[in-house]
C-alpha cells in the first residue's frame, strides 16, 4: 500500500531533503508536502510543495487538511544542536513542536500513518544496561539528560496519540547516533583531528549511516508498522578499536574533566559544545536489538557500523578540513 | 601501513620477542576482532599466561568432571561464589578454555562496569553486565554461560561463613534455563574462599565508592595494593552432571516450579562442595 500525499516536518534539514527527494516522483506517491522555515535545498523546492512554515504555527491543521495528507513523517526533531538552532531552542522545537503537530494532524480525516523519527537516547548510556535494547526496554534508566527528557516526553505523547488513534499506523524510529550528517556529534568525533576519550572506558557503540536512515524513513513510510522500532546499523564496535583503525589520535580525559576540556578546545576551534548525551555514549556505549527492523520493517541498511563510520571518516578527511574551520 | 619500522633488527630477536612487538604492532592498529559484545579472543590469549599460572603453581586447581561441560550448544554454568574478589570465574574459565576447548562468557556484577579499566577489561575476557536479557542473548546465540546466582552476598560472605551458600537470588537462572531450553551443569568451587578471609568491612567507605562492600582481610587495607595479593590456597573445582530443563519454556512462569527447581541445584551445589572440602583436607598445603 504506497502513500499517496506525504507530508514532510523539517524538509530542509538533510535527512528531511534526502526522503523528499526520494518519495517526490516515486510511484504511488501523490504529492509531497514539505513544511520548514528554511528553504529547501537545490531544485527540491520545485519538486514539491514547500509550506513555509514551523510545526508550530498555529493555522497548520488547515494546511493540512486542505492538502487531504495520509501519511506524515514528523522529521523535524532536533537530534544535537545545529548551526542555526541553539541547544534551548531544541526543546522548544521538539517537544512544543511534536505537541503542536499531534494536535493538528488528530483532527484531519484521512490519515493513515504517522512516522516519528525519534532517538534510542531514550535508552540512555548506563554501565549496567542490557547489551542489546530490545524496543520494550524503553525508560529502563531515569531519563538524565535534557536531550533524553525531551525524547520521553516526545514518546509519550507518541504513545497517547496511537492510543487514540487505532486507525492510524504510528511507527516511532529509534536511532541510534547518525553518522555521515554534517555537523552531527558523532560525525564531528569521526572526523575531529583529535578525539577525546573518557579516560579508562571504552564504549561499544554502534551507529547508522545517514544514508540509512533515509532508507528506513522510506521504508517505514512504505511498510508502517506500530509501536517503537530500533533503527541501527549491523554490529556493535569498540570505540577505541575503531579510532586506532583510523589512526585517529586520542586523548584520553579523566572522567569529569571531559566535558570542561572538550568546551574549551570546540572554543577554541569554533564548534558546539559536546552534548551530555554523547559523553555519557563515549563512556557507556548503547546498543540495541534490530530484529524488529528486519523482520517487521523489512530494511537492512547498506552499511554496518564499522563501514559506516570507516566511510565517514574518510569521505571528510580531505574535504571536511575546509569546512570545518569554517 | 605499518607502525613499527621493519628493520628494526628484529631478525636477531628471539622467535617469541618478535611475535610480541607483532602483537603490540596490531593492537595499536586496532587489527583485532571482537564480537558484537565486545568479547576480544586476542585478549583473553594475552591475559591466559598470567591465570594459568595462577591456575597451576598458585592455587594448584584440580578440576574434574569438565566431561560435563558440552563442547558445544547453549548450556548455564552454575557455581557458587566467592573470595571477595571473584577469581572464581577466572579459574572455572582457564578450566573451561584448557580442557573443554571454549571460550565461556560470565555474568558480572554490574557495579564492575562503572570502573575505569575493569569494565573494559572484564568485556575483553568475555564478561557482560548481569542482566537477564545479556544471558538470554548469549544462550540463544549457543554460548557456555557461567552465572552465580548467590551474586554479591556470596563473594562478600564473612570468613565465619565460608562455604555455606547464599540463597539462589529469585532463580532468575532457572527462568532462563527453561525459557532457552539450555542444560544446568552445576559447578562446586573450592579453594576461592581462603583466598581473602574476610573479617570485617568499611560500610562507610564502600558507600562512597558506591561499591557493594570494601572488605578488611588479614592484609587488606593494612598492606595497601600488596594487600590484594590473593593468599595460595588449594582449589577444586568440580563439575556435575548436566541438568535438564524441568518443562518446557512456558513452564518458565510457573513460580513455585522454578523456586524449587532452583533449591534442588542450590542443594546439589552445597554437597559437591561439602564433597570437595573433605577430599580437599588442608586448605593450604
Amino acid at each position: 500500500m504506497a502513500a499517496s500525499r506525504i507530508l514532510i516536518t523539517g524538509v530542509a534539514n538533510p535527512l528531511g531533503a534526502a526522503l523528499a527527494d526520494r518519495l517526490a516522483g516515486a510511484p504511488g506517491v501523490d504529492r509531497v508536502i514539505g513544511l520548514d522555515t528554511r528553504e529547501p535545498p537545490g531544485d527540491l523546492a520545485r519538486r514539491i510543495t514547500h509550506v513555509c512554515a514551523d510545526v508550530r504555527s498555529p493555522d497548520l491543521g488547515s494546511v493540512l487538511r486542505a492538502a487531504a495528507v495520509d501519511t506524515v513523517v514528523h522529521n523535524d526533531i532536533v537530534q544535537f544542536p545545529e548551526p542555526d538552532r541553539a541547544a534551548r531552542q531544541m526543546h522548544d522545537v521538539n517537544v512544543i513542536g511534536t505537541l503542536q503537530l499531534l494536535a493538528a494532524i488528530a483532527a484531519l480525516p484521512g490519515l493513515r500513518t504517522l512516522v516519528v523519527r525519534g532517538s534510542a537516547a531514550i535508552y540512555g548510556s548506563e554501565p549496567n544496561a542490557p547489551a542489546f535494547f530490545t524496543e520494550d526496554l524503553a525508560r529502563r534508566a531515569p531519563l538524565t539528560t535534557r536531550f533524553q527528557r525531551d525524547v520521553g516526553e516526545l514518546e509519550g505523547m507518541f504513545e497517547t496519540f496511537a492510543r487514540r488513534h487505532a486507525d492510524v499506523t504510528c511507527t516511532m524510529l529509534r536511532l541510534q547516533p547518525v553518522v555521515g550528517l554534517p555537523g552531527s556529534p558523532i560525525t564531528r568525533l569521526f572526523t575531529a583531528p583529535l578525539v577525546l576519550t573518557p579516560l579508562g572506558f571504552d564504549a561499544r557503540v554502534q551507529v547508522i549511516h545517514v544514508d540509512d536512515v533515509v532508507g528506513a524513513l522510506a521504508a517505514a513510510v512504505d511498510r508502517p508498522v506500530r509501536g517503537p522500532v530500533n533503527i541501527a546499523a549491523d554490529g556493535v564496535v569498540s570505540l577505541q578499536r575503531m579510532l586506532r583503525r583510523l589512526r585517529r589520535p586520542s586523548l584520553p580525559v579523566a572522567g569529569p574533566l571531559l566535558r570542561p576540556v572538550s568546551a574549551l578546545l570546540r572554543r577554541a576551534a569554533g564548534g558546539p559544545a559536546l552534548p551530555e548525551d554523547i559523553e555519557r555514549y563515549l563512556r557507556h556505549g548503547r546498543g540495541v536489538d534490530t530484529t524488529r527492523m528486519h523482520r517487521e520493517l523489512g530494511f537492512d541498511p547498506v552499511l554496518t557500523t564499522e563501514e559506516a563510520i570507516m566511510r565517514v571518516a574518510h569521505d571528510t578527511r580531505g574535504a571536511g578540513a575546509e569546512a570545518g574551520r569554517r | 601501513m605499518r607502525l613499527l619500522p621493519a628493520p628494526l633488527g628484529l631478525p636477531v630477536l628471539p622467535r617469541e620477542v618478535r611475535s610480541a612487538f607483532a602483537a603490540g604492532a596490531r593492537r595499536l592498529r586496532g587489527d583485532w576482532a571482537e564480537d558484537e559484545w565486545g568479547y576480544d579472543p586476542e585478549f583473553a590469549r594475552l591475559v591466559q599466561p598470567g591465570l594459568d599460572v595462577l591456575y597451576d603453581r598458585w592455587w594448584r586447581v584440580r578440576a574434574q568432571g569438565l566431561e560435563h561441560v558440552p563442547p558445544t550448544g547453549r548450556v548455564l554454568i552454575v557455581a557458587n561464589h566467592a573470595g571477595v574478589l571473584p577469581w572464581d570465574a577466572s579459574m572455572m574459565a582457564t578450566a573451561i578454555r584448557r580442557e573443554v576447548g571454549r571460550e565461556p562468557r560470565f555474568l558480572v556484577l554490574d557495579w564492575a562496569f562503572e570502573l575505569p579499566w575493569a569494565g573494559s577489561a572484564i568485556r575483553a575476557f568475555g564478561g557482560v553486565p548481569a542482566s537477564p536479557h545479556n544471558a538470554r542473548r548469549l544462550l540463544d546465540q549457543d554460548h557456555a554461560v557461567m552465572v552465580f546466582p548467590e551474586g554479591a552476598k556470596g563473594v562478600g560472605k564473612p570468613w565465619g561463613e565460608r562455604y555455606r551458600l547464599e540463597r539462589f537470588g529469585r532463580g532468575g537462572f532457572v527462568e532462563l534455563s527453561l525459557r532457552t531450553q539450555a542444560p544446568i551443569v552445576p559447578c562446586g568451587v573450592v579453594g576461592s574462599e581462603e583466598i581473602y578471609p574476610k573479617l570485617g568491612e568499611l560500610p562507610v567507605v564502600a558507600r562512597l565508592f558506591r561499591a557493594p562492600y570494601i572488605p578488611i582481610t588479614p592484609t587488606f587495607p593494612w598492606l595497601g595494593p600488596l594487600g590484594l595479593v590473593p593468599l595460595p590456597s588449594k582449589w577444586r573445582i568440580a563439575f556435575g552432571a548436566p541438568i535438564a530443563p524441568p518443562g518446557p519454556p512456558e513452564a518458565a512462569t510457573d513460580r513455585a516450579l522454578v523456586l524449587e527447581h532452583a533449591d534442588r541445584i542450590r542443594e546439589r551445589i552445597q554437597a559437591m562442595v561439602h564433597e570437595n572440602l573433605i577430599q580437599r583436607a588442608g586448605a593450604f598445603v
